[in-house]
């Protein structure tokens, strides 16, 4: 019979592979009561032949009524390495080490915990030891972030710490299966892949987008975690849900409300627009003089947009600007094929000014950065995301301060949240 | 309020007052505002033969090879759509992850269109049974099955690969696998016979469709009609 170890902690369909005879095997229905069991969905579309299928997680192989999730529950053994493989030698600060303490020690008496620290509070330097603990205890641990960019960067920075340690790193570029690494890194979606496979299992940015808006995520996070196994929710922005469960004791809540350099978060600043920001081809000379200021002052510039379809305006309304002549101007999205290499670009200044849409909110660290945003009272832009933009700027140890500027027509409740929040992690 | 069958965004599917005395819209149940716009379609100076990209000649690249194939026996074609990112991302979804209901979004795309070009005999380019059993449903037939009433007179050898999973080459190079299928009683000859299939992208699957069926019938006039181009 096939060896199937490398499956360990994975879940499939039937219809995929079947090994439902092995030991450590287990299957179970794949629609039940009308839900997807891979990722909690409710389930309506209907083949012609009158099977139902799951349509929300259909791009890992559709679950069709009738199929079986496989689950292989195979233990692995991982071997003991020093130090659970960190070999990370920079120094968190004071406050840091507090954090990354009661981490451990939340660990240890299986508590989850939600660490709620600051935009550029240096989280990820935080969790070191948490994960050098789990593996040192031969457990496995994963990290799960929302978005590719943000798994990428993570991925650089754990092997930089952790050099005696493979690391996996999945997510929809990756195309390849998830493997039996004892420390793996991906986006979230992956974990639908998954079913009691980590002892430890860390949510980045926790608050944003996919989590939000797809329920079905946290149902595959809480499969992915074994039994008995530690969740961490990291976030700059906990959603209302995450502070109810701080409430009645499910998580406990680690606040850090200081940057890793110690400085406060820059407070943004707000300008009232009576006309458009962009009319006709030209940009409102009140945003123009803005814009000015910033590249006269030589940082460079994150201009955020709610909308893909206005990248392009923008941009040749700003190259158009005769006072722009000598000023390199470039426009990113999601679906630009060029977005890593002006990301890259804008990072060692061959770019001046980059606009942008939301897909650089967070997660990205650019020295120096002072960032305007157009429509700010978009509904693209919620509390947590606009805290995320905010959070962009005065990262540097060298340059902790910057501007921050929220141009909008009609004050939002989100606008007004995240200032609040803003100023309350600053007292 | 629907539910777009593409994005999950809840819309508010346009039927106003103005529409009612505008031209013919699309109308959209499934497919929100913003998702529609994605698809562009064919511009208005396109390849004569097959609705192909034109640079500087009278027919597009595609077709001045196939002039050197088959001389002035062209099959004009007539396709909807850009096979752009979001188109790709549509057939991607509805073909390989095999999402049935996406049929009706495709249906509301092309429906208008469809209607504009009558013919005698609507006929399916068919797929193989092994990705019929594979999807649980066959993708042209539910496309365009409500549409216009089809006349599934091809058949296709099995075991062949999907042309979905071949570089342009290995696309242009494939074998005849259309065959008509025997005891096939309708006479098309002197019919108007519209070949149906979802993309056309090198034209190799519709000229086989195509030859397959003027060996039986020489005398149908046979074009086709694809999603996109
Ligand atoms: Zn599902
Ligand atoms: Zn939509
Ligand atoms: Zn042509």
């Amino acid at each position: 019979m096939e060896n199937i170890s490398h499956l360990a902690g994975r879940q499939w369909l039937s219809s995929q592979m079947d090994f439902s005879t092995k030991k450590g095997i287990t299957k179970i229905k794949a629609i039940i009561n009308d839900r997807c069991s891979r990722c909690n969905a409710k389930v309506w579309a209907k083949l012609p032949n009158g099977k139902r299928y799951c349509r929300e997680c259909i791009g890992l192989g559709r679950v069709v009524e009738g199929d079986y999730l496989i689950r292989s529950g195979e233990k692995v053994n991982f071997p003991q390495t020093r130090n659970g493989g960190l070999t990370w030698d920079g120094k968190l600060t004071a406050q840091q080490e507090k954090i990354a303490k009661d981490l451990v020690q939340n660990y240890i008496n299986k508590q989850n915990t939600l660490v709620h620290a600051v935009t550029g509070a240096g989280k990820t330097e935080m969790m070191f030891p948490l994960i050098a603990h789990c593996l040192a205890e031969r457990k496995r641990c994963c990290i799960a972030a929302p978005r590719i960019d943000v798994v990428n960067e993570l991925f650089s920075r754990l092997q930089m710490a952790f050099t005696k340690i493979r690391i996996g790193k999945y997510h929809g570029h990756e195309y390849r299966e998830p493997g039996l690494e004892q420390l793996s890194i991906c986006t979230t979606h992956q974990l639908l892949k998954f079913f009691h496979a980590f002892d430890l299992l860390i949510i980045d940015e926790a608050d944003s987008f996919p989590y939000v808006q797809n329920p079905g995520l946290n149902f595959a996070a809480n499969n992915a975690l074994k039994n008995n196994g530690r969740m961490v929710y990291l976030t700059a922005t906990p959603t209302k849900k995450l502070l109810k469960l701080v409430k009645i004791g499910k998580i406990q809540q680690l606040k850090l409300n200081r940057r890793f350099h110690g400085h406060l978060l820059p407070v943004p600043k707000e300008k009232l627009f009576l006309r458009p920001f962009l009319e006709g081809k030209r940009i409102n000379p009140k945003l123009m003089q803005e814009i000015s200021k910033v590249i006269k002052a030589k940082h460079p510039l994150l201009l955020f947009l709610p909308k893909i379809d206005l990248i392009k305006p923008y941009v040749s309304a700003l190259k158009n600007e005769p006072e722009f002549k000598q000023v390199t101007i470039e426009g990113v999205h999601a679906n630009d094929v060029q977005r890593i290499k002006k990301v890259d670009k804008f990072r060692r200044g061959q770019i001046q000014l980059l606009v942008t849409t939301t897909i650089l909110e967070r997660g990205v660290t650019f020295n120096h950065v002072w960032v305007i945003v157009v429509q700010a009272d978009d509904k693209i832009y919620n509390t947590s995301s606009l805290v995320q933009i905010a959070g962009r700027v005065g990262r540097a140890k060298t340059d902790p301060t910057g501007l921050i500027l929220f141009c909008y027509q009609k004050y939002t409740s989100s606008l007004r949240n995240a200032m609040k929040q803003i100023r309350e992690m600053n007292k | 309020m629907k539910k777009c069958l593409l994005c999950g965004q809840y819309f508010i599917s346009k039927m106003s007052f103005l529409h009612l005395f505008s031209l013919p819209q699309k109308n959209c149940k499934s497919i929100c505002d913003h998702c529609l716009k994605k698809f562009i379609h064919i511009p208005e100076k396109h390849c004569p033969i097959c609705s192909g990209n034109l640079n500087q000649n009278k027919i597009c690249s595609d077709c001045v090879n196939w002039q050197k194939i088959y001389g002035e026996k062209l099959i004009i074609n007539h396709s909807v759509y850009l096979y752009n990112r979001a188109f790709h991302d549509l057939m991607v979804n509805y073909k390989r992850y095999g999402d049935y209901v996406l049929y009706a979004a495709l249906q509301e795309l092309c429906a208008k269109e469809l209607s504009e070009y009558k013919a005698d005999v609507y006929v399916p380019v068919p797929t193989s049974s092994e990705h019929i059993a594979q999807r649980q449903f066959d993708t042209i037939t539910a496309l365009y099955g409500s549409l216009v009433p089809l006349t599934n007179v091809l058949g296709k050898k099995s075991g062949l690969g999907a042309q979905g999973e071949k570089n342009r080459a290995e696309r242009l190079r494939s074998k005849q696998s259309f065959f008509v299928k025997k005891n096939f009683t309708i006479n098309f000859q002197k019919c108007t016979v519209l070949l149906l299939d979802d993309i056309y992208t090198t034209g190799r699957t519709l000229y086989h469709a195509r030859d397959a069926l003027a060996k039986i019938f020489p005398n149908a006039k046979i074009s086709s009609f694809t999603l996109c181009r």
